[in-house]
């Protein structure tokens, strides 16, 4: 068990050193720079006002490196167990397949690993920190989408 | 733990009451007796009539994942369980269209969506001195007074935050709701527990492995017959790997009164990488015999020692008295995850069978004098072996434990639905991290010999032989029901429903039920006099997973078909409907 810890450890401290992300997410006040302490879930906002919130940035955006350390992120803290081998689906939603039940810009992804989601998917942030979340966002944006989701057809062409 | 005597007079009395053997028609625990025969005494529909049965009823439970488990039936009222969130229904039989009387709609959590490794479902509820009594996914055992639907109690047994859940339909012996948890995808110390009925408090708590302590193991009373030991369920496991060694309660328990023994399977041991827990492994992938009044151990047999293929063993144990080689036993009948079935003597554990009823090359045999599979070194597995190609069977089983055999008295015979695959096994690290899956596997599944994915069978437990088999084109996942009809009953997951001759297995008549079956038929006579089955359908379970294109209900969520069956969502969707068929 020891030598995906030591891993995971170099992971969290090479991301740690190199980000600049927040940990903190205190209660959103209008104009504030920081996020929401809970993440909202709906994407129309009424009246065409979106709630004030913070803007996350994620410091590793489109990073191969990183990506390549979130994979193994991916399956060192068990996200397979649920989402699969590769996050193609299993308990939990597919996560390559271009298409997000909270948001798939990386500042959403980014809340639902940090903070967990109300099916079941549990909040990541604290044994992760904001620094492996990020590597674990860089990987989820890294997979290809595949072109042809919507429909899956069994007659011959 | 409780030892008074007063509670084991309680229950020699309730065992003096049980329900006669003479058919009363109703179906009021999970598989229609404590022996777990799944055995209707009923005989309208027989098999020179049953060409004519149609669907006269039914009704949607307005819930998507996998309906496994069955309906009951109590005096002229009918009883469902859903999966999550496990909405109780109680229909009026009296009635056309049968209305509901009420409906219960416990606030169970979300959060037991994310903990339940494979599917929100529910195996069913157990009719008891007026009371309804299930499980819910979020660790709570509830009874609900089966008139009024009120609530009496509800009683937390199981830990999400442990990555406990509990999908298992409980068995009531006396005043004792015996009950355990899932988990063995999240490294759980697997446990039974016993509820007072009355009260809902926890009476004893047995856990399936680690110290003789923590068992509910004396060395008095405990007599396995082939491996004992003081605390052998600690010392066969490396260091303390056994904290998070699983073995959880997902399946059937049975009740021999005479015995006065309840019986349960054990399922697979945690992490799939078996390198980190070297050793047997007591008790998961094991059949455990305990007093009901107390949880005392009584006698435990591994049918997998060091299971390294996800083997669980919470199958049925089905109680029969049958005749081998011209001698009466009192056996349990058991068809393992493993591709082996057994045949017992439940007094003691003693194999006195063992024989494959699926593909299986695992281990070539079962030595009778040790209890022990002969192992094939090729097929063990481990991170250091790396990927294992075309082991039999797959990790869903020779049969799922999802799906129970029924037993004809009439016939001799055993029916049972089977899965025809095998599987490259990748064993990988997996880190023990609270709540979240501790698995660890890299796997593929293919079909088995012939090509065909599934079977229904009709097995001889006295020679360990096949009497009859109907090939189906997908894995079979259905419960089975056999009647004094002679007519036998299963469901397929593409979608029939299905009636066979119970002697030959052909079929007299099918209708397609909207989805995959994954659920187990009952029948019952009706307040008209007459004779129906009823049946689930609402594909789910892993197959909702596996074949994730049998989805449609999240938008956000497109899968790719299963590799190994590639069109299992052509021929259906997700969708749970209750169905009475009849004459």
């Amino acid at each position: 068990m020891s030598g995906w810890r030591g891993t995971l450890l170099l992971l969290l401290s090479c991301a740690v050193l190199c980000s600049c992300a927040r940990t903190a997410a205190p209660p959103a006040a209008a104009g504030s720079a920081a996020p929401p302490a809970v993440a909202y879930e709906a994407h129309v906002a009424a009246g065409g006002i979106a709630p004030a919130g913070g803007v996350l940035n994620n410091p590793h955006a489109g990073d191969a490196a990183v990506a390549k350390a979130g994979e193994e992120l991916f399956h060192a803290m068990n996200c397979d167990g649920c989402h699969n081998l590769g996050a193609g689906g299993w308990v939990g939603p597919n996560l390559g397949d271009g298409r997000w039940r909270y948001g798939g810009a990386d500042a959403e992804v980014f809340s639902s690993i940090y903070y967990g989601r109300p099916k079941g998917m549990p909040a990541f942030g604290g044994v992760l920190g904001a620094a492996g979340v990020w590597t674990l966002v860089t990987y989820l944006r890294s997979l290809p989408v595949p072109s042809n989701v919507p429909t899956e057809s069994w007659e011959q062409p | 733990m409780v030892r008074s005597p007063v509670i084991l007079l309680l229950l020699s009395c309730a065992a003096a009451s049980l329900p006669a053997s003479a058919e009363d028609g109703q179906w009021t625990m999970p598989a229609k007796d404590y022996a777990a025969t799944r055995y209707s005494g009923l005989a309208q529909i027989n098999a020179q009539n049953a060409r004519s049965l149609h669907p006269l009823w039914t009704f949607s439970t307005g819930v998507l994942a996998g309906h496994e488990g069955q309906p009951l039936v109590v005096g002229e009222t009918m009883y469902v369980v859903t999966p999550w969130p496990n909405v109780l229904y109680a229909f009026d039989l009296r009635k056309e269209g049968h209305p509901l009387r009420w409906k219960y709609r416990p606030d169970v959590s979300a959060n037991a969506l994310g903990v339940a490794c494979c599917d929100a479902v529910n195996r069913g509820a157990f009719y008891a001195d007026g009371r309804i009594v299930y499980n819910l996914l979020d660790g709570h055992t509830v009874a609900v007074d089966a008139r009024s639907g009120r609530e009496l109690w509800k009683t937390a047994i199981a830990d999400l935050g442990n990555g406990e859940t509990v999908t298992m339909a409980p068995l009531v012996v006396g005043d004792r709701v015996i009950v355990g948890a899932s988990g063995g995808e999240f490294g759980i110390y697997g446990w039974l527990k016993a509820l007072d009925l009355k009260t809902g408090n926890i009476a004893w708590t047995a856990h399936n492995l680690g110290p003789d302590r923590d068992m509910l193991a004396s060395a008095g009373t405990f007599r396995p017959l082939y491996d004992g030991g003081v605390d052998v369920g600690a010392k066969s496991w490396a260091g303390d790997s056994w904290k998070t060694g699983g073995a959880p309660v997902w399946g059937w328990i049975s009740y021999d009164p005479e015995l006065d023994l309840i019986y349960y399977g054990t399922g697979n041991a945690a992490p799939y990488d078996a390198e980190v827990r070297v050793g047997d492994n007591k008790w998961s992938a094991s059949v455990l015999a305990r007093r009901p009044a107390t949880g005392e151990l009584v006698w435990a047999y591994q049918f997998t020692p060091h299971d390294n293929w996800d083997y669980d063993a919470t199958g049925a144990m089905v109680l029969v008295d049958l005749t081998i080689a011209g001698k009466p036993v009192k056996a349990l009948v058991h068809f393992d995850k493993n591709g082996f079935a057994y045949t017992l003597d439940r007094a003691t554990g003693k194999v006195l069978v063992a024989a494959q009823f699926a593909p299986v090359n695992w281990a070539k045999s079962v030595d009778l004098a040790t209890g022990r599979p002969v192992i094939d070194p090729a097929r063990q597995t481990g991170v250091s072996k790396g990927k294992v190609m075309g082991v039999c069977p797959s990790l869903e089983g020779g049969v799922s434990p999802t799906s129970p055999p029924a037993y004809s008295p009439r016939t001799h015979l055993f029916y049972t639905s089977t899965n025809n695959l095998c599987m490259d096994y990748g064993a990988m690290h997996a880190a023990h991290l609270r709540a979240t899956p501790y698995v660890g596997v890299d796997w593929a599944y293919h079909a088995g010999p012939g090509g065909h994915l599934g079977a229904f069978i009709a097995w001889d437990a006295t020679t360990g032989t096949k009497a009859w088999e109907n090939k189906e084109s997908y894995p079979s996942w259905s419960g089975a029901l056999v009647t004094a009809g002679d007519v036998a009953f299963y469901g397929t997951l593409d979608g029939w429903f299905k009636a066979v001759d119970a002697r030959s297995g052909a079929v007299l008549s099918k209708f397609k039920v909207g989805s995959g079956v994954v659920g187990n038929p009952i029948a019952y006579r009706g307040p008209d006099g007459k004779e129906y089955v009823a049946i689930y359908a609402g594909i789910g379970g892993d197959w909702s997973l596996i074949a994730g294109d049998t989805r449609s209900d999240d938008p956000t969520d497109v899968r790719e078909p299963a590799d190994f069956m590639k069109d299992i969502a052509r021929h259906t969707s997700q969708g749970g409907i209750v169905w009475i068929f009849g004459l």
